[in-house]
């Protein structure tokens, strides 16, 4: 409920109770200072091996199978990671978030782990960068150009589905441009492709060299002009700002601040960190209406609690799974236009399940649930999984311990929740029943954690 | 959605009370509430991601068809012939037969005008029943449940099968309810704590506050319910081995079992074929012709088929012109599926595409989904379409 743990649950994933022991009484631009010193840090993603070498119809029934499940292995395990290192207080919290965003807006599905961690190379490099570079180096990346039919884009025959995105949904929002706009930036970017194993590729006999007409300029425009010209228009700053301030702000756009954040973005020939920096350090990013009014997204509940808790899952299993079961799954979203984010996240079961999962994770019931199948997954008949994960209940206890009895339940609240909760003082307590001092604040906690409000941040 | 106090109080009292009763949750005593209306029972089947009309009732003896299709046209000799110049992708034998029953009306090209290529705004205006240019923020089965579902308390009225609720589903004050397994649903809903923490008092000035309760409480006083009615009754049927079959079976399950919802919700997604169509194509047709016959037969078995309607949309056809991929780019006007006993004219409902006019290579529609959706809702749902769909759509003679 302080400020700054709005500000660390908006530009990371909150704050692990040595953080916070730590961080809770900064000056807000102290602690904005940190994050943007620490996102530019040299912190690198490490790339799988290449597994393909051959074309798919050069291979054996069994090669082909044993290659989709060596990508699938190789997907599972950078998506972990990645999940691991938003978690780590080690990393720099605010590029682990930047890169989360793009993530969900430039939306694809990768079909496996090199291509995945190539990808979010790309999107960490600009994170906080140009939006140019960083667009630029996603029509430019081979999980996007394949996830897009831009592979299939020839002179001969077009296919419009990267154009159209590109537009609709990376930079423009509808009602910027026409069909025809569509269909001639869709040959402009003909012959934009990648090789068998993994590279981006650019084949000249497939791009169409003829004039275009696009945003009603002639010319022999290639991808490249066509991206200069999107961006030419103040159009692209709006719709970029404004999904930024959904995102870190609130769902509820004030017209006005966005419309002045993207005419600076704009005037900053779109320069990233000046953005996020000019809205975390205005006074309304604090305003009371603009707190704890954002759902967590799956992988933020997720985060959050190995925060919180320094928990360590024995293998990646429970990560991959909570993510399916929640809804969210990195590097899978639903569609092209991404997670919709909101109260979207929240429905009966899903709730439920969110509800249920602090103690599921840490309590000591085993807790079996099954997910949604998913078709690529060769496990979905098993029935349910152990969840559960070694807790480091050690700090939490830390954190509390010296303080009087009566400001434990306080104190404990003020970390995990972002929103004043309705609380029952006496029903926390009378679920919490242990005698143990150490095993009642982890208990408190797990009550905490269950309540609704915990789902806000 | 804004959530009125107001009516959260009267949902917490509803639902508390619901708890403590246990006599609530018993299955068989529990009467139909939606009987006092028109005791029918809608089904909505999506299919996402804009399947291809032409390839699912093709016009098999139509020159351009093959001319703009020479790779992915379907041999006139494996068409499933259902007239003269119509019929089914060669996987739709089940849907085939069900038609060759009298169960099934085809609709040819509906659609809506000045038609949007886009998925999500496509999907939104079938979702919403909006103008090609409106943006609704309810769904028209939602807004069914706004306007005329006087008797129908209970959050699971209508029930989408699926993690997550679809907008059509979301209303101003009342929302459909999402579940894609009972049982997983009650095992979390039995937890001590948040059944205490339901029971003690709440208000909440905090809209996203307000709004999770408000959901917690639901999802609790439904989900024993919901896992009784799961159990009383086994489908007989073959259902596919996948999820959506597994979704139909569910529903036949909860029908069967005298469940007290009206509407159902499924999906059957992955039709966005840009590339390489035909086998994927293939395979979700199958899924679904298979699918939508085990619960026919599974209904009619329990004679429920007669209070059941189904019908199938999705957000766009595609274009008529194949793409160099050997797959279809996001088009226009579609067919629709109705199925069930009580058709008016059961086979097709108007006469095949006309593909000599077109609008930059993609189909014109003739029939406005809206009349469509006007004429379940007021011929089957005994509700008021105007209110509901906010301008006048004329029912058609389907019902």
């Amino acid at each position: 409920m302080t400020p700054i743990n709005h500000l660390y649950w908006r530009a990371g994933f909150g704050l692990s109770p040595e953080e916070w022991q730590e961080k809770k009484n900064w000056p807000i631009e102290k602690a904005v200072n940190q994050l943007f010193t620490l996102a530019k840090t040299n912190s690198t993603f490490d790339l799988p091996e290449r597994v393909v070498q051959r074309r798919l119809n050069e291979l054996s029934r069994e090669e082909r199978e044993a290659l989709r499940e060596q990508q699938r292995q190789q997907l599972a395990r950078v998506n972990a990671d990645w999940v691991r290192r938003m978690a780590d207080p080690k990393s720099p919290a605010l590029l682990e978030r930047m890169s989360l965003f793009w993530h969900g807006h430039f939306a694809c599905r990768s079909r496996g782990g090199y291509l995945a961690a190539q990808q979010i190379i790309t999107i960490r490099r600009h994170a906080l960068g140009n939006f140019r570079d960083l667009l630029l180096g996603l029509a430019r990346d081979p999980a996007m150009i394949r996830y897009l039919n831009n592979q299939q884009n020839r002179k001969q025959q077009a296919n419009e589905n990267f154009a159209r995105e590109l537009m609709e949904l990376f930079t423009l929002g509808r009602d910027h441009y026409t069909e025809q706009d569509v269909k001639e930036a869709a040959r402009a970017f003909t012959g934009w492709s990648s090789n068998l194993t993994g590279d981006f590729v650019f084949r000249r006999p497939w791009h169409d060299y003829g004039p275009k007409s696009f945003f009603g300029k002639k010319g022999n425009w290639n991808g490249e002009d066509i991206i200069d010209m999107i961006l030419e228009k103040e159009a692209c700053a709006n719709f970029i700002t404004r999904k930024v301030y959904r995102y870190f702000v609130n769902q509820r756009v004030d017209e006005h601040r966005v419309q002045r954040l993207a005419k600076t973005f704009y005037q900053s020939n779109y320069d990233i960190a000046e953005l996020m920096r000019a809205i975390f350090t205005s006074p309304w990013f604090y305003a009371p209406e603009n707190r704890g009014t954002k759902v967590k997204a799956p992988v933020e509940l997720l985060v959050g609690m190995i925060k919180n808790f320094g928990l360590e899952f024995e293998n990646d299993t429970p990560i991959l799974f909570l993510q399916r079961a929640l809804g969210q799954q990195l590097f899978n979203p639903p569609n092209v236009a991404g997670w919709p984010g909101g109260k979207n996240w929240i429905d009966n079961a899903s709730l439920m399940l969110r509800l249920n999962l602090p103690l599921g994770i840490v309590g000591a019931a085993p807790f079996n649930f099954r997910a949604k199948a998913d078709l690529e997954d060769r496990q979905e008949n098993k029935q349910g999984r152990r969840l559960q994960a070694k807790a480091n209940t050690q700090s939490l206890y830390q954190m509390i311990f010296r303080l009087p009895e009566a400001k434990k339940l306080p104190a404990l609240a003020a970390y995990l929740l972002l929103v004043k909760p309705q609380m029952n003082t006496g029903l926390i307590k009378a679920f919490s029943p242990s005698q143990n001092p150490q095993e009642q604040v982890i208990q408190q906690a797990l009550r905490l954690m269950s309540l609704p409000e915990y789902q806000l941040c | 959605m804004h959530f009125k106090r107001r009516d959260f109080i009267k949902a917490s009292a509803l639902a508390s009370t619901s708890i403590l009763a246990p006599n609530f949750l018993n299955a068989f005593t529990k009467t139909r509430s939606y009987r006092s209306r028109s005791g029918k029972i809608l089904i909505v089947v999506q299919l996402s991601g804009g399947n291809d009309g032409l390839n699912t009732v093709v016009p098999y003896q139509n020159d351009i068809y093959y001319r703009s299709r020479p790779r992915l046209g379907i041999n006139k000799q494996e068409v499933l012939k259902l007239n003269s110049d119509q019929g089914l992708n060669p996987v739709m034998k089940s849907l085939q037969s069900l038609y060759d029953e009298g169960l099934v009306s085809i609709i040819n090209a509906v659609g809506y005008p000045n038609p949007d290529r886009s998925h999500f705004r496509s999907m939104d205006i079938w979702h919403t029943a909006s103008d090609s240019k409106e943006y609704l923020q309810t769904g028209w089965l939602g807004r069914y449940l706004d306007h005329a579902c006087h008797n129908c308390q209970q959050p699971y009225h209508a029930l989408e099968i699926d993690d997550s609720l679809s907008l059509a589903m979301k209303g101003a004050e009342r929302n459909g309810f999402a579940m894609s397994k009972p049982q997983q649903l009650r095992r979390a809903a039995n937890n001590r704590f948040l059944k205490a923490v339901a029971q003690s008092t709440h208000e909440h000035e905090h809209e996203q506050v307000a709004y999770l309760y408000k959901t917690m409480i639901d999802s609790q006083s439904s989900a024993q319910y919901l896992f009784e009615q799961s159990k009383v009754h086994q489908a007989k049927e073959n259902y596919p081995n996948t999820p959506f079959g597994r979704d139909l079976r569910q529903i036949a399950e909860l029908i069967t079992a005298d469940t007290d919802t009206q509407v159902y919700y499924v999906s059957l997604t992955g039709f966005d074929t840009h590339a390489n169509q035909k086998n994927v194509q293939a395979r979700l047709l199958q899924q679904y012709a298979d699918g939508i016959r085990a619960l026919v037969k599974d209904l009619k078995r329990n004679d429920l088929l007669k209070d059941t309607l189904i019908m199938t949309f999705s957000e766009f056809g595609r274009r008529v012109q194949q793409n160099a991929s050997n797959g279809t780019d996001h088009g226009t006007a579609n067919n629709l599926f109705l199925i069930g006993e009580q058709l008016q004219k059961p086979g097709f409902f108007n006469a095949a595409l006309d593909l000599s006019s077109l609008d930059d290579g993609d189909l014109l529609y003739q029939v406005d989904f809206r009349n469509i959706y006007a004429t379940i809702l007021d011929k089957w749902l005994d509700s008021s379409a105007p209110q509901i769909l906010k301008q006048q759509f004329a029912p058609l003679d389907l019902l």
